[in-house]
């Protein structure tokens, strides 16, 4: 059943809701869908990130493109909605590894793992609430957040649909 | 396991099949020719309505940029160029069917066109940067590398899901599992089917090869630009469908490219500006 806001993710995208909306990041391939709700404000957002680090010899056209210009553009968007980053819980999926490797291949190849790795660095730094992750692997992800409910799911077409995570405390206590 | 259904059938029994208008066909071999002309091009064009209806609207699309209006297919020539007006008219001829959902590999509808343009995308960058092949012959070698695939769907539909199952369980890559259980792959498929429409050997060898680069005797740098750009498009996650993440990435070909490990992420975005030029370009022939 779809509620409130419907927000599709695309690459590269950053979205940001207050009140009901439904977030979908299709196709997560070696990309992160990361998506931040502060449950007092009812502020959440999410973001398409495609690749760890922005060029230091290129500006940056879409900053919702790189994990280190993503994250924090995509706070600071719900920051202007009222939210306090403090207060944000995260959950992120994607990263898979697309094509499989030989042992002896260089690991600047693999852009899902690095992907993983760089956004969580960040959270780290920001001593970010993680709730779940669901990264790495060899499945394309689809990640859809209901904000009204809390509730983040990814789809698989192997594994179907599952719950990853609620991002609400109420059912975050409920399921401890 | 057994399989029902031959390549040769496959492939022979071209009525039943998706195909690419003879018109676009016939482009594509006029402007390999030393011969062809903008006026040569043009006539072969326009023997196809709807072709010709398509190629003016992505003539008339904001991608070009042109400040006046092109009204017919001689002046569209002329203006844009014979290569890009040539694949124009593949990406005009081959839309109707690429478009189609392929439930043998889980692909929505317009999942395999977004990965067959976005290979496309991918692989011309790979070629501009290693400058050992035609950007050009390489677009249209990453369009049509996986036309194998909408062959097998349309013939095998019910069969693809038990190979995806198969696929997984065993671990292997989807060619490897169609091989096994058909006793061919969508790679041979779409080299039989190249072949049969006598499209050029660059182009029937990406179909072949597209993922086994290194057993290309032939026009291997076009083969490896498409296995690099067909890797590229699947890991920003176009055309994953059940089979996408199990095939195996050959960086050799990138040694042969001359590309580093290290070029991957400005490959990666590039490709996504180009993805999105080219998306809003090819809306105006799904409009």
């Amino acid at each position: 059943m779809s509620t409130g806001t419907q927000l599709l993710v695309g690459m590269a995208d950053i979205k940001v809701a207050k009140g009901p909306a439904t977030f979908t990041c299709l196709g997560l391939g070696s990309c992160i869908g990361l998506v931040a709700f502060d449950e007092q404000a009812d502020v959440c957002g999410m973001v398409h990130i495609m690749l760890p680090e922005a060029f230091k010899d290129k500006p940056v056209d879409k900053i919702g493109k790189f994990a280190n210009t993503g994250v924090p553009a995509m706070i600071a968007e719900m920051e202007k909605l009222g939210a306090n980053p403090s207060r944000m819980v995260m959950a992120l999926a994607g990263g898979a590894q697309v094509f499989k490797f030989g042992s002896a291949a260089s690991s600047r190849l693999d852009v899902g793992a690095r992907n993983a790795e760089a956004t969580l660095e960040i959270l780290r730094g920001m001593r970010a609430k993680i709730s779940a992750q669901d990264t790495g692997g060899s499945s394309g992800r689809t990640m859809i957040v209901k904000s009204d409910t809390g509730v983040v799911t990814v789809r698989t077409v192997h594994g179907g649909e599952t719950e990853l995570c609620c991002l609400r405390r109420g059912r975050r206590s409920a399921a401890a | 396991m057994s399989h029902t259904v031959t390549i040769e059938q496959i492939v022979s029994k071209t009525s039943d099949l998706p195909t690419i208008p003879a018109a676009a066909l016939k482009v594509m071999r006029e402007t390999q020719s030393s011969s062809a002309s903008a006026a040569s091009v043009a006539r072969i064009i326009v023997t196809d309505q709807a072709l010709s209806a398509r190629v003016l609207r992505l003539a008339n699309s904001a991608f070009y940029g042109l400040s006046r209006k092109i009204s017919d297919l001689p002046e569209a020539v002329v203006v844009l160029g014979m290569k890009s007006v040539k694949n124009l008219a593949l990406v005009a001829g081959t839309y109707p069917w690429m478009k189609r959902p392929l439930t043998g590999y889980c692909l929505g509808p317009e999942e395999m066109w977004r990965h067959a343009f976005g290979c496309a995308a991918a692989a011309q960058i790979v070629a501009r940067m290693s400058r050992k092949c035609s950007e050009d012959l390489v677009f249209t070698a990453g369009l049509l590398h996986d036309i194998g695939k909408v062959a097998l769907s349309v013939w095998l539909e019910n069969k693809m899901g038990a190979i995806l199952l198969y696929a997984g369980r065993e671990e292997i890559s989807f060619d490897e599992a169609e091989r096994r259980v058909l006793g061919y792959d969508h790679c041979q498929v779409g080299f039989h089917l190249a072949t049969s429409w006598n499209l050029p050997e660059e182009i029937c060898s990406a179909c072949l090869y597209h993922h086994t680069p290194a057993q290309a005797a032939e026009h291997q740098s076009v083969v490896d630009c498409v296995h690099v750009g067909d890797y590229i498009c699947s890991a920003m996650g176009f055309g994953l469908g059940g089979d996408g993440m199990l095939y195996p990435f050959d960086e050799g070909s990138l040694t042969r490219l001359g590309i580093s490990p290290d070029q991957i992420d400005a490959i990666t975005d590039e490709f996504v500006e180009k993805f999105e030029e080219y998306e809003a370009l090819f809306s105006e022939i799904a409009a």
